[in-house]
């Protein structure tokens, strides 16, 4: 009893009290009373003026009380008898809403009742534990002390025997080692006991909720006694029932506080994979980002919750937070972030107190910590409506935001300034400092040029875009586009590529629905543009339209088959697709627009172009590109005339962003390429000169001095042999061919890959004037998107699977086999792990035997011997079909042939068993 | 003090005169409906069933027994069966379902005298483990039943042999937090408290606060023990924090005197277990809110654990009659739902208003 806190109320023990110390009555006085500041006192007044022994003083009372309630507004002496709130207690709307509230209650669960009743006669004790005695295994002992309950495990048991049972002893006489103290003081170690995962069959739906709920309510009252590890299991225990989103995102709060920053970006993830603008999710990821020092994806997220509520006061202070933060990053080095760390862990500290006031919004200064947490996990599931009003509220000036968009820009423009700076004051709509009118004077500019004043916000744009401000990069973007079409510059190109790139911010932030229209507009304004449509698919995808976005997708890779990320993402929504439609998901699919051949990309992709200018090339561009083409072209042979290659290199590059079907140019730069002995382009080069025109002899002799610059002979001696048939008459060719023979001997009688590199002369004089005829000769069935980098270099599995997908969408075997004698045979299998399948398995049996098989049969082997160990590899055979079967049977068969030292035809036998 | 409106409010629903003793009231889990168990004037047993329609009660379903019920739980039934377990005045105990109440799908003598009080778990999705039913009585014993298990329970707790046989009042299970474990506090005439531990089949604590123990109940029923309430004759109850044991001085407790007479009932809100509901015998419901304290235990000079009491807030108190208020039970479906049942023969339906705001 010593523990208990009891506390005597006055107002109970009041007649006894009275007579024993009764109060003067001079001290009933209005004076006194506000005087004493004795409680205890005060409440014996109180006493006696509501007994109305010494008369009765209503106005009096009623001083004492307020008097008291001033003193301890918990007074047990104010404490009064209450009768039930009728209607007449509560205002209109309040009962309405009680009464209408429990209407809807009534009518629902009594539809649930009837589900439940007509499940009635389903059952079963699956999983229901057996019946207590049958099992368990502390009852196996035996009570040597009680006879009467050693027999039977359901006799009756006295107080005293339960009293004598010890079991510790009994334990111990049968397990000597057990020392376990069962009966121990603390008991929270057996929290471990609460299994994180319930057997759930044989459950209703129905059940399920009901069940799920309750452990989420379980966790969100461990959350309040300050349980973090408790809640935690049981809000595990909730959404391994049934995933909910309140469950993950309290899961995240209790996380925080137990400051597991990893699990809470996964729970976070998850809730928003589910609802991609949960407030609370975001704000939690936030923290959990700015804690593993990931300011600027902290950053990112807090924009977006300030976008949908800008008045969030626990975003505003976090966002603070960071920004000081950024701030101290790039003024001081990491050891005063160091600092700042600890700081924060305090300020969580400070948040876990829990009796802060609960019903103001975010009453606490760790921002979004305390506040959110009790937002969240006060009110669980029920109290979400409160946070839901305020947060609708905070929706108007967003709704009003995308409203005022549609009707005219340049308040949008102030409403978009106000949201980044994250203030609330409104700023007048025209608040527009520079006057278009005086631009227009300037957008008689050539060739696509945007004006200065507006080329210059879109540079600011585009740096702020690679700064990461993309609020402040939309703004700039936006402001583009208004003083664009006031100055009603007709150049469609240019205002598509500001749509794209605003809508890239709009992505950046999360902002799907902006981002689709304006990508849309850009799309009105250039039809089949690739990032205006990539950018649509991505933002489709996260809006979860699929099929749109697979449409987006699809028509994208027609324009450029080699985008990786597409070619994923279709990949992706395919699965998701035949997941939610099924089958026949494909005839749900809007139509894909055909993409006319001329609107193909010829992608540059070896020029890296950072640039956001890539959409030029299109056909209204084509005229004035023209003249300046051939102004281009001239002066790049120019330079490489006065030898100034690299500049040349420049020259060609633009030339062939204005029209990338040239032969001559893809020639002439794989020049400038070979003088700068940058051989990998080279070769690239000359592969898109021969693609286009596949008979260029240029071509052909320039590849084979890329490939002896990069030391594959073999394929260097192929070249120039191909150069000698289509003329024989080259005799820079014939020497290169002998020269190459000769080194191509000696490279395999050592053996050794790495050879001394020799100096290449290249003894080329040419004329640059060659376009004229070369253009058209060949044949159109080459003209399909080729000359992507192919990095023939991998370092790692993912470069490898780049560069071997890049060959295979060619169907370069030659590439391949370049790309297959880079790899060590041993480390082939990660390399290609993945990436494999049956299409890529057989492309690369191709390879082997068509280029590799002849020249080095040991290279074959090993590189066999290693693949069949590849993940999956087993999947992958049943996979193929009957071609590709021959294909390998062939090689097979092609490898007993060749006679070499490196392996016996016993081997190739064991090897062709795993294959076929 | 905030405005009157800011607390939870308790408005009545509505309410109903019958013509019987009213013992215990019961929501059906999952439906509008509660069963209210009593006996009527010639001595038989009546069981109703009441249901919620357009602002009013209904009766819609009325059984007559041979003995008058007691008590009832539908703490051990699915929800899918639903099945109300009784203890009536000549010791048995009947599984029943509601479907077709003619004849009880389980029932066994459990004691000699009249069973006082019954408790449930494992089902309802509450509590991991077999269903048991616990039954205390007049007899001095406490029993807990398997429904699988015909004729004998699965745990008997009674006094030993000689030894003045006390009158069990009040049963209820706790600790259920696993397929294992699992508690049962019993309160009894003279005070006791006793905690089983099924697990081990041993008395896990014991505690005398000196006036008969009317009601006893844990705050939730399939969670480590965390709080226990116990209320008394004299108007006094006590919450006790389960969580750390001393091992002299027990568990830590606060305690508070709020009736002027006899607490007859604690309930937990099914929805936040630091709120929970008294019935005072006269007439009157205080809702109380639990708070804790800023650490739940510290060390003592001896380096042992000891447990904190937190606080207790009276957010709302309300008289509804001049007699005692036998039976609560908060609705397990619709947040601040309850019905009570009173010896003034009436059953009333209340709401209790903005307990998400406290």
């Amino acid at each position: 009893m010593s523990l208990d806190t009891i506390s005597s109320s006055p107002l109970h023990t009041q007649p006894a009290s009275l007579t024993t110390h009764s109060v003067p009555v001079e001290h009933l006085d209005y004076k006194y009373i506000e005087k004493c500041s004795d409680l205890k006192y005060l409440e014996k007044i109180l006493g006696v003026l509501r007994s109305g022994k010494e008369g009765i003083y209503p106005h009096l009372t009623e001083f004492c009380e307020k008097h008291v309630e001033k003193l301890d507004p918990r007074s047990r002496a104010l404490r009064k008898e209450n009768f039930p709130a009728t209607s007449a207690s509560f205002s209109k709307d309040e009962w309405d809403q009680i009464t209408n509230e429990l209407q809807t209650w009534e009518n629902e669960i009594k539809i649930n009742d009837v589900e439940l009743n007509k499940q009635l006669f389903f059952c079963n004790d699956v999983n229901i534990p057996p019946v207590r005695g049958s099992n368990c295994s502390i009852q196996k002992v035996t009570y040597s002390g009680d006879k009467a309950y050693s027999k039977t495990r359901h006799l009756p048991r006295s107080y005293q025997d339960w009293d004598k049972f010890d079991v510790e002893k009994e334990c111990a006489k049968i397990d000597e080692t057990l020392t376990t103290n069962e009966s121990a003081a603390i008991i929270d170690d057996s929290l471990l006991k609460i299994q994180s995962k319930i057997d759930t069959t044989g459950l209703t739906e129905q059940e399920k909720v009901v069940l799920a709920n309750r452990e989420k309510d379980k966790g969100n009252e461990a959350f309040r006694a300050g349980d973090y590890e408790e809640a935690v299991t049981y809000y595990t225990r909730s959404v391994y029932i049934m995933p909910m989103t309140t469950a993950y995102n309290n899961r995240a709060q209790a996380e925080i506080k137990l400051q597991r920053w990893y699990d809470v970006l996964s729970d976070c993830e998850r809730v928003l994979q589910l609802e991609p603008h949960n407030t609370k999710a975001l704000l939690r990821r936030a923290t959990a980002y700015k804690q593993l020092e990931n300011l600027q994806m902290a950053h990112d997220d807090i924009n977006a919750v300030l976008r949908s509520e800008p008045n969030n006061m626990s975003a505003q202070r976090l966002l603070e937070e960071i920004s000081k933060k950024i701030n101290a990053h790039i003024h001081h080095k990491p050891n005063k972030g160091k600092k700042l760390l600890i700081q924060e862990v305090e300020d969580d500290d400070d948040d876990d107190d829990d009796d802060g006031d609960e019903k103001d919004d975010m009453p606490c200064a760790g921002g979004q910590s305390a506040g959110e947490n009790r937002q969240a996990a006060v009110r669980g599931g029920m109290g979400n409506a409160q946070k839901k009003a305020h947060s609708g509220g905070a929706r108007g000036p967003t709704a009003n935001k995308y409203k005022v968009k549609a009707e005219g820009e340049p308040a949008a423009v102030a409403n978009r300034k106000n949201l980044a700076n994250g203030n609330s004051t409104a700023q007048p709509a025209n608040g527009r400092p520079d006057s278009p009118g005086e631009e227009r004077t300037e957008s008689t500019c050539a060739s696509g040029a945007l004006p200065p004043p507006l080329a210059r916000l879109k540079n600011e744009g585009n740096q702020l875009f690679k700064n990461g401000q993309f609020g402040d990069a939309l703004e700039k973007y936006t402001q583009a586009i208004t003083g664009f079409t006031e100055a009603a510059i007709d150049s469609p190109e240019d205002l598509c590529i500001l749509y794209s790139n605003r809508a890239a911010c709009y992505l950046k932030d999360g902002n799907s629905s902006d981002c689709i229209a304006d990508c849309s507009r850009a799309l009105e304004l250039q039809p089949f543009s690739l990032k205006p449509l990539l950018r649509r698919a991505m933002a489709y995808e996260s809006l979860e339209r699929y099929r749109k976005a697979y449409v987006d997708y699809k028509t994208a890779l027609q324009i450029d088959s080699s985008i990786q990320a597409a070619h994923d993402s279709v990949n992706r929504i395919t699965r998701l697709l035949i997941e939610q439609d099924g089958a026949e998901w494909r005839q749900k699919l809007p139509e894909i627009p055909a993409v006319p051949v001329s609107l193909r990309q010829h992608h540059t992709a070896a020029t890296s172009s950072t640039h956001l200018h890539k959409e030029n090339d299109t056909q209204e561009a084509a005229r004035r590109a023209e003249a300046r083409f051939t102004s281009l072209k001239t002066e790049g042979n120019e330079l490489v005339k006065k030898g100034q290659y690299q500049e040349a290199v420049g020259k060609y590059s633009e030339c062939l962003k204005l029209k990338s079907d040239e032969c001559a140019i893809f020639t002439n730069r794989a020049l400038c390429f070979i003088k700068l002995k940058r051989f990998a382009e080279a070769k690239q080069d000359c592969n898109s000169a021969l693609n286009l025109e596949s008979s260029n002899k240029k071509a052909f002799y320039r590849r084979a001095l890329a490939n002896k610059g990069l030391k594959d002979y073999e394929a260097c001696s192929s070249d120039l042999q191909e150069v000698l048939r289509l003329d024989t008459s080259v005799q820079e060719a014939q020497q290169e061919l002998d020269e190459v023979t000769a080194l191509l001997k000696q490279q395999r009688a050592t053996g050794s890959p790495s050879q001394p590199r020799r100096d290449i002369t290249i003894t080329e004089v040419e004329d640059y004037d060659e376009e004229g005829d070369a253009v058209k000769s060949s044949s159109d069935g080459e003209q399909k998107s080729t000359s992507q980098t192919i990095n023939l270099q991998p370092s790692n599995a993912y470069e490898f699977g780049q560069a071997l997908n890049a060959a295979r969408s060619l169907n370069d075997t030659a590439a391949c086999a370049q790309l297959l004698r880079t790899v060590p045979p041993d480390s082939l299998p990660q390399y290609v792990s993945t990436q494999l399948d049956g299409h890529t398995l057989s492309f690369i049996m191709k390879t082997l035997d068509t280029h590799l098989l002849a020249s080095e049969p040991g290279v074959v082997y090993q590189l066999l011997d290693h693949l069949h160990t590849t993940e999956r590899f087993s999947m992958v055979l049943m996979m193929l079909n009957p071609d590709e079967r021959r294909q390998m049977t062939q090689l097979f068969e092609h490898l007993c042939s060749v006679d070499c030292e490196d392996f016996s035809q016993n081997d190739i036998k064991n090897l062709a068993n795993k294959y076929i | 003090m905030s405005a009157p409106l800011d607390k939870p409010q308790v408005v009545s629903h509505s309410q109903k005169s019958l013509n019987y003793s009213l013992f215990d009231s019961k929501w059906i889990p999952c439906s509008a409906k509660f069963v209210c168990l009593g006996s009527s004037c010639r001595g038989t047993g009546l069981m109703q069933i009441y249901e919620l329609q357009h602002g009013g009660i209904k009766l819609v379903k009325e059984t007559e027994k041979t003995k008058p019920i007691k008590c009832g739980t539908f703490g051990a039934s699915s929800l899918q069966q639903r099945h109300l377990a009784t203890g009536d005045f000549d010791g048995n105990l009947h599984v029943w379902n509601l479907e077709a109440p003619d004849v009880p799908v389980y029932s066994v003598k459990a004691h000699k005298e009249i069973v006082n009080a019954v408790d449930g778990v494992g089902g309802l999705g509450i509590g991991d483990g077999a269903p048991e039913i616990v039954t205390g009585s007049r007899d001095g014993t406490v029993k807990v039943w398997d429904p699988r298990q015909k004729d004998t329970p699965v745990a008997n707790m009674e006094p030993v042999e000689g030894e003045t046989k006390r009158d069990c009042w009040t049963v209820a299970f706790g600790h259920a937090f696993n397929d294992q474990d699992r508690c049962v506090c019993a309160g009894y005439d003279n005070g006791d408290i006793k905690l089983f531990d099924l697990r081990n089949m041993s008395v896990r604590w014991e505690k005398n606060i000196k006036n008969g123990v009317c009601s006893v109940e844990f705050d939730r029923k399939d969670i480590q023990m965390n709080k226990l309430v116990a209320t008394s004759l004299e108007g006094k109850f006590h919450v006790f924090d389960m969580r750390t044991e001393h091992p002299t001085k027990g568990f830590a407790s606060v305690s508070e005197k709020a009736h002027k007479s006899t607490v007859w009932q604690v309930r937990h809100l099914p929805q936040n277990r630091d709120i929970f509901m008294t019935a005072g015998g006269a007439g009157n419901l205080h809702l109380w809110k639990y708070e804790y304290p800023a650490k739940r235990s510290e060390m003592d000079g001896d380096g042992e654990e000891r447990g904190v009491a937190g606080t207790l807030n009276l957010l709302q108190n309300v008289t509804l009659s001049t007699q005692p208020i036998s039976s609560l039970d908060w609705s397990p479906d619709k947040q601040g739902l309850c019905v009570c049942s009173s010896f003034d023969q009436c059953v009333r339906v209340l709401i209790v208003t903005k307990l998400n705001r406290v």
